[in-house]
């Protein structure tokens, strides 16, 4: 492996890192998900976790977000141990599913969330629908909205409470050029605002909008930079080809 | 029609039962469980333990010498007979339920058919009831026939609570009402939190800081407004008559059921609300080992259908298999039946004990299916 201590390639600067993982192990019966990540993830920056399908992105979500329990090793999450039932009101999630409720109008949903996250108040609602472009469509119901409305809502219940940090589990699966371009201009509006973003992702054209990207496969983080570092290191232009020789494999198995 | 497309849709079909596991043993245990449970139920009733209290309006020693005879007919028959002094002291026994059939022979006896003697019970379990008047009835008409000869007076049922002659429908109707609102309350909440489950957003809202406790009882209090609301509606439907005078061309008619209720009807709102707490938790509780809504149904027979066989809902739970009767004390429905038989038909109010208990059982168990129910919240969550 080249990179085979990601956790040194932590950003530079004395704050203390947004995310910390410690040998991180899931095992589900046989299955090994995640298999020993350790890493810092700092403040303010947008991470990429790049990898195939069932590499292990979303355990490790779930693992961040105190959703399971880890087999072994621990997930920190500004400064608090996870799982931390109160400290999900700082941590934003959006599921690969839309997880919004198909009965309820817009605004109920994000209202909804609101309240679940213990926010007060309705301005945080509408600015969370203004900023995800669904204002005008506050009072239409879920279920009638097209696949990219349905996603932008799923993003707005997951920002709705301002969190410092979000985990998006592959955010831009199924949405149209346009609106992958929308979703990447907010999630760097958020970013320069302070919030730390996971964005889970298979899409390698993603991958250079992120401030880092942390190759994941098998469980396990194989390599760890911006995106120009990791196509210098693996010598490439092309980062799927970069990925793939992280991965010891040969190329023509893409 | 193609051969092969066909092929391709049989196979296809069989291909994806075989794999919904739960679905398939459901398809196989339910019907083997419901009908082996109700087999069982018909074959294996046992004969009611028959406690007979006998008085007679007639006086002098002809009178007690057919008391004596009857009394010697009815204990060699297997029933626990004591002989009353009078017709009043053996229907306060039935009242108190230290006899379970007051027996009470006319003064004019002898007069055959213009003659009624009068079998008294409570009138609480319509079917329990049936069986102990069937098997008094025989053992009357063998022991009368040798002493009166041919022409034989009449018998009438009578119930110390209600007049079972008069509405065929009241001693059913709360055990009816109670298990229709289980059953749909059940329905509504293992279907509605399934979908929480399958479409995400329990995920997600476990992702927030709101805890199992307050999901559980969210769905409790917001399921059971409907509850409420559904159970006010079904009351005011079964107990109310309202007279519509004609209109026009309309003949009159009368909108309720008109169900005589003997108590509170607010009390028996309350049973059967706390029943359907109860039925919101059992709800949530299974949605967990289920992953479609078809799976949600298949529960029915599993789960609900052996509370309606136990519950007194057609079969009295007296007369049940001494092997079942353990089961019984388990079903809420059991309860929730018995405490609105109290309440419509014998007037009972909450200082009748068998009717704390009732309602006190029902509390205990919505509680603790709720605290079960929070506890399997987590569990499907992948």
């Amino acid at each position: 492996m080249m990179n085979s201590n990601p956790a040194s390639a932590a950003a530079p600067g004395a704050r203390e890192p947004a995310i910390r993982a410690v040998g991180l192990v899931k095992r589900f019966g046989a299955v090994t998900a995640v298999n020993g990540m350790t890493f810092d993830l700092a403040p303010g920056r947008i991470f990429g976790l790049l990898g195939p399908n069932g590499s292990g992105k979303t355990t490790l979500i779930r693992l961040l977000t105190g959703m399971t329990r880890a087999t072994e090793g621990s997930a920190t999450v500004l400064d608090v141990r996870m799982p931390d039932r109160a400290n999900l009101a700082r941590i934003g999630y959006m599921t690969q599913g839309d997880g919004v409720y198909p009965s309820l109008t817009v605004a109920e949903n994000a209202q909804f969330f609101a309240a679940a996250y213990g926010v007060e108040g309705t301005s945080q609602v509408a600015d969370v629908l203004r900023l995800v472009d669904l204002a005008d469509r506050s009072k239409t119901i879920a279920g009638m909205l097209s696949g990219g409305q349905r996603r932008r809502l799923s993003l707005a219940c997951a920002l709705v409470h301002r969190p410092s940090v979000l985990f998006l589990d592959e955010p831009t699966v199924g949405v149209d050029p346009l609106l992958r371009v929308q979703f990447w201009g907010h999630f760097r509006t958020l970013a320069d605002a302070g919030t730390t973003i996971v964005v889970s992702s298979h899409v390698m054209d993603e991958a250079d909008r992120c401030d880092e990207l942390l190759f994941v496969r098998a469980g396990r983080v194989i390599a760890r930079g911006t995106g120009t570092t990791l196509r210098a290191e693996a010598g490439t232009g092309d980062l799927e080809a970069a990925f793939l020789r992280f991965a010891g494999e040969p190329e023509a198995a893409a | 029609m193609s051969a092969r497309r066909l092929r391709a849709i049989v196979l296809r079909v069989i291909v994806e039962i075989r794999r919904d596991r739960p679905s398939l043993a459901l398809l196989f245990i339910a019907p083997v469980l419901v009908t082996g449970l109700l087999t069982f139920i018909l074959r294996d009733t046992t004969t009611p333990d028959v406690h007979v209290a006998i008085a007679t309006e007639g006086t002098g020693p002809a009178a007690g010498q057919v008391v004596t005879r009857l009394a010697t007919t009815l204990a060699d028959a297997g029933m626990t007979v004591t002989v009353a002094a009078s017709p009043e002291a053996s229907r306060s026994a039935v009242r108190d339920g230290t006899a379970t059939v007051a027996i009470v022979l006319p003064a004019n006896l002898a007069a055959g058919k213009d003659a009624q003697i009068a079998l008294v019970t409570q009138g609480l379990d319509p079917a329990g009831d049936g069986a102990q008047i069937q098997a008094v009835s025989s053992a009357i008409v063998g022991s009368l026939a040798s002493s009166l000869g041919a022409v034989l007076p009449a018998v009438v049922h009578e119930t110390v609570y209600g007049t079972p002659s008069e509405d065929p429908m009241a001693p059913f109707a709360p055990a009816i009402v109670a298990f229709f609102l289980y059953f749909f309350v059940y329905l509504l909440t293992g279907v509605s939190f399934l979908r929480e489950r399958t479409g995400g957003t329990l995920e997600r809202l476990m992702a927030t800081p709101v805890t199992r406790g307050e999901i559980v009882t969210g769905y409790t209090l917001g399921f059971g407004f409907f509850a409420m609301l559904q159970v006010a509606i079904l009351l005011v439907w079964a107990l109310g008559t309202v007279h519509v005078p004609a209109i026009g061309p309309l003949p009159d008619f009368s909108l309720g059921l008109g169900i005589a209720v003997a108590g509170s009807p607010l009390l028996a709102f309350a049973a059967v609300l706390l029943l359907a707490l109860g039925a919101v938790s059992l709800g949530i509780f299974l949605s967990t080992f289920a992953r479609t809504e078809l799976q949600v149904i298949q529960f029915i027979p599993v789960v609900l259908v052996p509370q309606f066989l136990l519950s007194g809902v057609l079969f009295s739970v007296g007369s049940l298999p001494a092997v079942l009767q353990p089961l019984v004390r388990l079903m809420p429905l059991a309860y929730a039946v018995d405490a609105l038989r109290e309440i419509f038909i014998r007037g009972a109010d909450l200082s009748v004990a068998s009717l704390q208990v009732d309602l006190a059982v029902l509390a205990v168990i919505a509680v603790l299916f709720a605290a079960v129910a929070s506890r399997t919240i987590r569990r499907d969550v992948v």
